[in-house]
């Protein structure tokens, strides 16, 4: 990676800015590893020339074209919501991590599905309820790990143990998927956007109801209170947060209870998006979390707590989403589906060994 | 935070009288604790459902427990050592299905098809292991990310189709008669003497003792002059390995049809089972033998659920609560003991 980069101490690249001040392609090299989101901005416009490029010379099974790009929006919406309640954990420190949130999906996908698909509950009602279950099994995270100092990684994994485990019991392991929640479907459908909407492809509509709405308010939460402040103070450095009277167990404890919250919106959308209820929503393969986590990862959260913004989340989330979709055309059938597994494990050890690289060389990615 | 907590200065002479203390006891109390609640599972089940108790009985409980086992035996390596590795399920996806295809497909005799399973598990293994020595990243990140280019190899490898007609040579580590001596499987026995071996490794040599001292403060393990990066690519390797044998074990154990479910979730029981069995997730502290005991506890669970006639599904629910349980001891057994220092 460096061999391609002009070295600072290499004076035939920087002969004329006297002193220590780096040449203007230094300077760049160095804003591309450093700034997470020129990165990402710079590997999605790679995927979408390359994949187009494909598409145009008859490399595809499907044209890869805006229309199509806007329809695959589809998958970035839970994944991008996850990897921000990944985040919210990840930021708030002390090896912060939720393996449970695949399960919390599936957990409150089923009571969602019971309380409106068979019990006849109104979807706003229903809706309320999956957020407080949602919120309530990542209060129990939050606990065992801010309050009883628990470590992050074994105690999620516990809960999401128990928590597939009731989701898959509390139906018997049958999906739901009455009228009334097939009615839901209609949430994830195309629409256009009024007044500019001829000129550009229709998109879901989830990413209005759900997606944009989350993004605000996560990125209000982190840039512009009070509570933001506090969660990346614990994050960068707790015991510095506690003597500054930052109440550190509260702090932490919400966070993963706005994960909690962040995983019952996603189980509604993904009960929407398949038309049923599913007790594997989000635990089917490798689940929902992995993805979730490599996401944030490549997004430039780092592992270690304190660092992270909701812009490279969602870059990483719309990356991840499109190269996927363009892994799907290469390929005749379900042969696609392999490749995105290389795909997705290649980014992360790759973004991981870079974030590694520009924390020793640069101190870290901001 | 090791298992032998710093003992303070001593002389020589003091040092002879107090002898064995200063290692670590032969079992620690935790491993007491297990082994009382597998007795109480056991008497208990065998109260509630009769057939529990029996030959019949027990011996599946065996034959499933022995992959998870053995696997826990390098997890713990691994973990003693403050790492993880959560792609073992895809490792033993990858050794399954070429172990698979070399028996069916080539002929290949089974102890040759071993080594090769073996072989290609310490790759996989020395691949987790130099990325996270010499990467310096943190290894839940490494291994999930390898956790997904392996399970693309073994897709790839297993062409969206299942492996048909396992031959019978593996009926020695499987079910049947041909794979018991003296009425205990095969694939337990071995892994129990690998497991003996580690257990000695890491109790009794420097070699060992390194892996705790990694574990409990690996810069000041490196200032010491233990060779850190070698240790933790071991521990890796070590893993890897036992992934292969333990792919053999769980293609033994199954029909003659592999299809590629084979080690999905595998490396979340075997996390629980080393957990459970009193090795600290933060590294520093833990031994071989509470992990077969938490590997036979989290089977017990299991094997309990299903013969009570409760869906099987409950039994994970049971396992995240012994998590729980074991974590939480673990973290009372160190603030008791900062709190004594």
């Amino acid at each position: 990676m460096t061999t391609t980069a002009p070295s600072p101490s290499n004076p035939a690249e920087a002969p004329d800015n006297g002193g220590d001040a780096p040449g203007p392609l230094l300077r760049a090299w160095r804003a591309i590893l450093t700034r997470r989101e020129l990165l990402l901005v710079i590997l999605l416009v790679v995927v979408l020339v390359w994949m187009t490029a494909l598409s145009y010379g008859g490399y595809l099974t499907g044209p890869y074209d805006p229309d199509y790009l806007a329809t695959s929006l589809v998958d970035a919406v839970p994944l991008a919501m996850l990897a921000l309640a990944e985040l919210l954990v990840i930021v708030s420190g002390r090896g912060g991590i939720d393996l449970s949130i695949g399960s919390i999906v599936s957990l409150t996908g089923m009571v969602f599905g019971i309380v409106h698909g068979l019990w006849g509950w109104p979807v706003a009602a229903a809706i309320l309820l999956a957020v407080l279950v949602g919120g309530l099994l990542g209060a129990v995270n939050g606990v065992l790990i801010a309050w009883l100092g628990f470590p992050a990684l074994i105690t999620t994994l516990a809960t999401y143990y128990a928590y597939r485990s009731l989701a898959l019991v509390i139906n018997a392991q049958k999906p739901i998927s009455t009228p009334n929640i097939q009615s839901l479907y209609s949430l994830t459908g195309a629409v256009e956007i009024p007044v500019i909407g001829h000129d550009i492809p229709n998109v879901p509509l989830g990413v209005f109801t759900f997606l944009v709405p989350t993004l605000v308010v996560v990125w209000l939460l982190l840039q512009r209170t009070t509570y933001g402040r506090r969660l990346f103070a614990i994050g960068t450095n707790d015991v510095a947060a506690t003597w500054s009277g930052v109440p550190v167990a509260r702090t932490r404890l919400l966070a993963y209870v706005l994960a909690g919250v962040l995983a019952g919106v996603v189980a509604v959308y993904v009960t929407g998006q398949f038309a049923s209820a599913r007790p594997d929503a989000g635990t089917s393969g490798n689940g929902l979390a992995l993805p979730a986590i490599t996401i944030a990862v490549l997004g430039g959260v780092a592992i270690t707590g304190g660092i992270g913004r909701v812009s490279g989340v969602l870059l990483a989330a719309v990356l991840i989403t499109w190269l996927d979709a363009g892994i799907l055309l290469m390929f005749e059938g379900n042969d696609g589906t392999q490749f995105q597994l290389l795909a997705l494990g290649a980014v992360l050890v790759f973004c991981a060994l870079l974030n590694s690289f520009t924390t020793r060389r640069y101190g870290g990615t901001r | 935070m090791t298992a032998t907590s710093s003992p303070p200065p001593r002389t020589r002479g003091a040092r002879r009288a107090r002898g064995p203390r200063v290692i670590a006891p032969l079992v620690s109390g935790q491993e007491i604790v297990l082994l009382a609640v597998i007795a109480v599972l056991w008497v208990v089940l065998g109260f509630a459902t009769p057939a529990f108790l029996t030959a019949g009985s027990l011996r599946p409980l065996f034959i499933e427990v022995a992959p998870i086992a053995l696997i826990g035996v390098g997890m713990t390596l691994v973990i003693v050592a403050a790492g993880i590795d959560v792609s073992v399920g895809s490792q033993m996806m990858v050794c399954g299905v070429i172990t698979a295809r070399l028996l069916v497909e080539a002929h290949v005799p089974l102890p040759l098809a071993a080594l090769v399973s073996v072989l290609v598990g310490a790759v996989m293994g020395a691949v987790n292991g130099v990325l996270i020595a010499w990467g310096r990243v943190h290894a839940i990140i490494i291994t999930f990310g390898t956790l997904n280019l392996f399970q693309f190899v073994g897709r790839q490898i297993f062409g969206s189709q299942t492996v048909n007609g396992i031959p019978a040579t593996l009926d020695v580590f499987g079910r049947g008669e041909p794979g018991q001596t003296l009425g205990l499987p095969h694939s337990f026995l071995l892994t129990a003497v690998i497991a003996g071996v580690v257990w000695w490794y890491l109790r009794q040599t420097p070699g060992g003792r390194h892996f705790y001292a990694i574990g409990g403060d690996a810069l000041a393990a490196e200032l010491a002059g233990i060779r850190v990066r070698r240790r933790v690519l071991l521990a890796y390797v070590v893993t890897g390995a036992l992934v292969g044998l333990a792919a053999i074990f769980t293609i033994a154990k199954g029909t003659t049809t592999l299809d590629q479910s084979i080690g999905a979730g595998e490396e979340l029981a075997v996390i629980a089972a080393v957990i459970i069995g009193g090795t600290s997730i933060m590294g520093g502290r833990g031994s071989v033998l509470g992990t077969i005991l938490g590997a036979l506890l989290v089977q017990t669970v299991t094997s309990g659920v299903t013969q009570l006639g409760w869906p099987s599904n409950l039994s994970d629910l049971f396992v995240g609560v012994f998590v729980i349980v074991a974590v939480g001891t673990d973290l009372l057994r160190q603030r008791t003991r900062r709190a004594a220092r």
